[in-house]
């Protein structure tokens, strides 16, 4: 069904869908096509996180949202993230914290502390935090140095 | 500090091997075999490569054409017998990854299936009474004693038998495997996510039957290795597609083939039996049977060196230790994090804390009494060096007694275990460094794979040795053509072995500037307005002024180092049969963990866990700190919730992650961690490797810290709620 | 290969092309978590897929009996919603349970009706309360009761070109949702036991999820627990019930006796959680 498609609008750019196929996904569309593989590409069944992105603000799994689904959204990925206020604060944090040892989850991991912070505001309680945050994997620091990078992100944006 | 890496790592600009993409580039696929074990009737690739967008396919015929020497013994697609679900029976290359799969389903293939061999017990019921050896299927038997073991047990107070069983379980690094390969001007080439660049040039060129020379190996970034990435696994199936296909090929694993495929921790069974007399034991007889997956015989690496684990660092007087590797419809037995010894430990050590119970001594008290102290002699006959595993259970039972004190509730319990390890494992590396006006460069042919060792471990050292601060030292990396050789990232060995190729390169820089200085003080390097200083006492130069005119002109002084480890030898006169390994340099670690039970559910979490890891010397405390924050929380999956669920049809039952469950952040308690200084190992400074210890007493600790709460022993691995709820009442 | 995504911007043009569709041509894609999942899999493979997200069902709306749910709404933004916890705990109990947030996201409350998991987190909640979905199709609207919906595993009793609108939640006392999993955070539960307390007959409504076929209503349990205020022998004899009626099978996730064994605790323990909820402390 040939139509007009309004494009996305990743990491504040507009971006075309023509020629996106209806059945592919928002994480082959910003890997593939667009060649952001700052969104990594984990177990592609909603089990790991590591393509997390903000989809209007919000973390969305890439690997099972169509990109036609969502056209006409704002999405944000690791690439765009300096630009976000709440994501400096968690970038910094994630540095200072020494939070990452791979590095693979930890896109994933960015996109959805900030956006659970967006979601529920600084003054969020750390337990609900750490347990909205239990959807993505990593394998590598056994989470204490990112349950200390959220804090400190939390605190820093009180 | 900040990570070196965090930077890229943050931005999104690390390129790992799943993000590779280069002109040209073809889509590869396997095509799996639909039986974990059979004979392959008829395998034609012709309708797959009339599929359009299909670019090549290959299979035996293809190996044996485009790589005439490829090695005989392990041909990269099986002739005829299939040995595991999934395996590779052709490769296929495509314009797209929708056309490969098409061309994949094209394939007109038939095999004839057979019944797979899926638990090693049901093969050897009798064992271990009767012996597991004599069939087709044993690909490794190893057999070692010393003493008088009839006499040990015929005079014992007591003999203290259990069997303990341990599944499968999976590396599961976030990154699958991925590589890009491309065959060209007669140069084989391979840009991969990989533990061991060097590592994968070999098997490459043993396996395609290429001269090494030949053969050109990128790394990435690695997302996660873990063990898993620790030699070839795509990058011969790649190359050969990219020969046929004459343009790049991307080979890619889903994460369903990560597990179906992966070459990991596999099951295995465990009978021990200890003697002791007047509170000590006085023999030790342990069994092992190892599922070794589709492992070829001779190429068994696990049984030698795993069965020592189950002797334990401990003094046991006469003993007799056997073990069987047993080939089985499985995808070959592969490292993960310190290969088998959790298993082992969790044997040993709930099997040790069940026998001083047995005996009314406290569990720690009992290992204090038994533990190999510095100048013991191991079973295999190794001196055992400095080694801090008394401290760290003496440390262990003083937080174990304020854990107690301070009011573990009701349905609580605690539980010590020990583990050991050795980073002496003999493999070798060279190091180049590179010495300009504006700071040094290592020049690596290995990547970062996470842990810090490459690019936080060898740069500590150069620091420490050459006075620079770590702002003024970076890693380079360079491919396998024209990197100094090193063996890889793997083994706990990179900074206790690569890193003294490195303390030995710097050092020769210090020393080639100290002449140019002509001083006989030491000279130490410092950065001042970007620009590097040679200082020896008061005299102060410019590094530009001490170079020659050639070496301006390459960017500076250049110098290497070499390190190949050492190992053994062990004992020959107490191994019977088989390869036993003589690693030393010991690391010692002790885990204490406090659990909550539900016992009705059987729900165990652990609610605080410590850490108490002999480490050398730390030369960067941060780093390994956060190795052993993750090797805990990898231990707590194979403790509490991680299985490869093997169905009766010789397929696994839950290849994926929701299946597959590793821990999440909510799985993991707060963690306390020490970090022992003061037993020197081999390494540079005196330090100990430490990326694989602390996994290893974490399961142990659990089961210990379940029998305290509920007075049950576990005797399987994980200690899952059902498990856990049928060991307190009887389902 | 591959399918078509249809995105029809009014209700009478998703019937219309839901209508034309032949048999097994056609999914209908809510938030796509769990139809993705089988289409990657292989395991369906539509031609078409019929996309809700330009309908208007992307809303929740709360009034005096209860809350509607559009089928498109995203579970996320109805835990977000800080009258969800107050007034239908159980729901947001069985929400909290539904994979990750970022998996929340997407997932939505009609899809979960759609596609009829029998391990879903949400069905036995929704049975317990009494949910009504309403559907529209070629004839018009009708409201059909969600037990009734769930007839037949994975294949709700949906006629030809009919779509799911929305699912009605009528409020009541108090409710929970409990479920017992290998690994507590983002996994599939073995036994889920969902119970609502109610102000009238019958004052215990219970349901179950991990049993083949489908989550059930668990009425011979809720007839043991006849009383406002169950003695314990009545919530032990009702969680006997439970343990022993209910059809459970062994699978990968769990055996049989360790279901049976836990549907009977979590049984007593969300009655003896509401119980207590319902007794204003002392002091």
């Amino acid at each position: 069904m040939a139509r007009a498609r309004r494009g996305l609008e990743v990491n504040g750019h507009r971006r075309s869908l023509d020629g996106v196929p209806d059945d592919e996904r928002l994480l082959d569309t910003l890997r593939g096509r667009w060649r952001l593989t700052g969104t990594k590409e984990g177990c592609r069944s909603g089990g790991c996180g590591a393509c997390t992105v903000l989809v209007e603000g919000r973390p969305t799994l890439s690997c099972l949202t169509l990109s036609s689904e969502v056209e006409g959204s704002a999405v944000t990925t690791i690439e765009g993230i300096a630009s976000d206020a709440v994501g400096r604060v968690v970038r910094t944090a994630f540095e200072r914290e020494g939070a990452l040892q791979c590095g693979y989850c930890t896109p994933g991991f960015v996109l959805a502390l900030v956006g659970l912070l967006k979601e529920r505001g600084a003054r969020v309680a750390s337990e609900t935090l750490v347990e909205e945050l239990s959807g993505n994997l990593c394998r590598c620091t056994g989470y204490v140095s990112i349950r200390r990078a959220a804090e400190a992100a939390r605190e820093a944006l009180g | 500090m900040i990570r070196p890496d965090a930077r890229e790592k943050l931005s999104g600009e690390a390129v790992y091997g799943t993000d590779l993409a280069v002109e040209r580039m073809l889509y590869g696929a396997f095509v799996p075999s639909p039986v974990p074990n059979g004979v392959v009737r008829r395998l034609d690739l012709g309708p797959a490569r009339r599929v359009p967008g299909v670019v090549a396919a290959v299979g035996p015929d293809e190996l044996d054409r485009l790589c005439p020497k490829h090695d005989l013994e392990r041909p990269l697609f099986p002739k005829v017998a299939v040995s595991y679900y999934g395996q590779p029976l052709a490769a296929v290359a495509a314009e797209s990854p929708a056309a490969a799969r098409a061309a994949v389903r094209a394939v007109v293939l038939e095999v004839d299936a057979a019944p797979p061999l899926v638990d090693v017990e049901e093969l050897y019921p009798a064992w271990p009474e009767a012996s597991a050896r004599g069939d087709a299927r044993t690909v490794a038997h190893v057999l070692a004693r010393d003493g008088d073991l009839v006499e040990a047990f015929a005079r014992a107070d007591l003999v203290h038998e259990e069997t303990y069983r341990t599944s499968g379980v999976h590396q599961v690094a976030i990154e699958p495997h991925a590589c890009v390969a491309e065959v060209a001007d007669g140069r084989w080439s391979v840009t991969t996510t990989t533990q061991t660049p060097f590592g994968v040039r070999e098997d490459v060129s043993d396996l395609l039957g290429i001269p090494p020379e030949k053969v050109v190996v990128t790394g990435t970034w690695v997302g996660g290795g873990f063990g898993g990435k620790g030699s070839s696994f795509l990058e011969p199936y790649a190359l050969l597609l990219a020969a046929a296909a004459g343009r790049p090929v991307r080979l890619a694993l889903s994460y369903r083939e990560e597990f179906q495929l992966g070459r990991t921790t596999l099951p295995m069974v465990v009978r021990l039996e200890t003697a002791v007399r007047d509170g000590a034991i006085t023999g030790r007889r342990v069994r092992l049977l190892l599922d070794s997956g589709a492992s070829l015989p001779g190429r068994d690496f696990a049984t030698g060196y795993a069965i020592a684990f189950l002797l334990g660092p401990y003094r046991v007087g006469a003993f007799e230790m056997e073990g069987y590797a047993i080939r089985t419809n499985k995808p070959p037995f592969g490292p993960h994090r310190a290969p088998l010894a959790p298993q082992c430990a969790f044997a040993l050590e709930s099997h040790t804390d069940s026998l001083a119970r047995r005996l009314g001594i406290d569990p720690v008290e009992f290992r204090l009494r038994h533990v190999w102290r510095e100048g013991d002699t191991t079973p295999l006959g190794l001196r055992v060096g400095p080694f801090g595993l008394a401290e760290a259970l003496e440390r262990a039972r003083a937080l174990r007694d304020r854990w107690r004190a301070d009011g573990s509730g009701s349905g609580r319990g605690l539980g010590v275990a020990c583990g050991f390890w050795s980073t002496g494992t003999g493999a070798g590396g060279e190091a180049r460094l590179r010495l300009g006006p504006e700071g040094l460069a290592i020049v690596e042919g290995e990547r970062e794979i996470g842990s810090g060792s490459v690019v936080g471990g060898l740069v500590d050292v150069a620091v420490r040795v050459t006075g620079l601060p770590p702002t003024a030292v970076r890693v380079v990396y360079e491919n396998t053509a024209t990197a100094p050789y090193d063996t890889g990232v793997f083994g706990s060995r990179t900074v206790g072995a690569l890193g003294q190729a490195v303390a030995k390169a710097a050092a020769s820089l210090v020393r080639t500037l100290a002449d140019r200085l002509g001083s006989r003080a030491p000279v130490s390097l410092e950065v001042k307005g970007g620009r590097v200083v040679v200082v020896s006492g008061r005299l102060r130069r410019s590094l530009e002024a001490l170079l020659t005119p050639e070496e301006r002109r390459a960017g500076g002084l250049v110098a290497t180092g070499k390190h190949y480890g050492r190992s053994g030898p062990i004992d020959e006169r107490r191994v019977v049969d088989g390869t036993f390994y003589g690693y030393q340099d010991f690391t010692a670690t002790v885990a204490l963990a406090e659990v909550a039970v539900d016992k009705e559910t059987g729900q165990v979490s652990a609610t605080r866990v410590a850490e108490f890891l002999d480490v050398g010397v730390a030369l960067n405390p941060a780093l390994v700190t956060a190795q052993v924050e993750g090797g805990v929380a990898m231990g707590l999956g194979t403790a509490l919730t991680e299985e490869m669920l093997w169905r009766d049809d010789g397929r696994l039952g839950n290849p994926g992650l929701l299946d597959y469950r590793v821990p999440t952040i909510t799985e993991v308690p707060p963690l306390t961690v020490e970090l022992l200084e003061g037993h020197k190992g081999a390494g540079p400074f005196g330090a100990k490797g430490v990326g694989e210890p602390p996994i290893i007493p974490v399961p142990a600790a659990v089961a210990n810290a379940l029998a305290d709460a509920t007075g049950a022993r576990v005797t399987e691995l994980p200690l899952s709620p059902e498990r856990v709820a049928r060991a307190l009442k009887p389902l | 290969m591959g399918f078509e995504l249809l995105r029809p911007a009014t209700v009478p043009q998703a019937v219309a092309l839901a209508s034309a569709a032949a048999p097994g041509e056609l999914a209908v894609l809510a938030g796509g978590t769990d139809l993705l999942l089988d289409v990657d899999r292989g395991l369906v493979a539509p031609r078409r897929v019929l996309s809700l997200a330009r309908l208007p069902w992307h809303s929740h709306r709360w009034a005096k009996g209860g809350l509607t749910v559009g089928s498109a709404e995203p579970l996320r933004n109805l835990e977000l919603d800080p009258r969800l916890a107050r007034r239908l705990p159980g729901l947001h109990d069985a929400i909290r349970a539904v994979g990750s947030v970022a998996l929340r996201e997407r997932a939505t409350l009609g899809g979960n009706v759609v596609r009829a998991a029998p391990a879903s987190d949400l069905l036995p909640i929704l049975l317990a309360y009494d949910a009504v979905v309403d559907v529209v199709g070629p004839e018009g609207r009708r409201s059909v009761a969600l037990d009734a919906l769930l007839a037949r595993s994975r294949e709700p009793a949906l006629g030809h070109g009919e779509l799911v609108a929305s699912v009605a939640i009528p409020t009541t006392a108090d409710s929970v949702y409990r479920w017992q999993r290998v690994r507590p955070a983002n996994d599939v539960s073995q036994v889920g036991v969902a119970v609502v307390r109610s102000t009238e007959r019958p004052y215990w409504r219970v349901a179950l999820g991990g049993v083949p076929s489908r989550p059930l209503r668990l009425h011979d349990v809720e007839r043991e627990l006849a009383r406002a205020r169950p003695t314990r022998e009545e919530l032990g004899r009702a969680a006997a019930v439970a343990g022993a009626s209910a059809p459970f099978v062994s699978d990968k996730r769990a055996s049989e006796p360790y279901r049976r064994r836990v549907v009977a605790l979590l049984l007593t323990r969300s009655v003896e959680q509401l119980l207590a909820r319902a007794t204003p402390k002392a002091g």
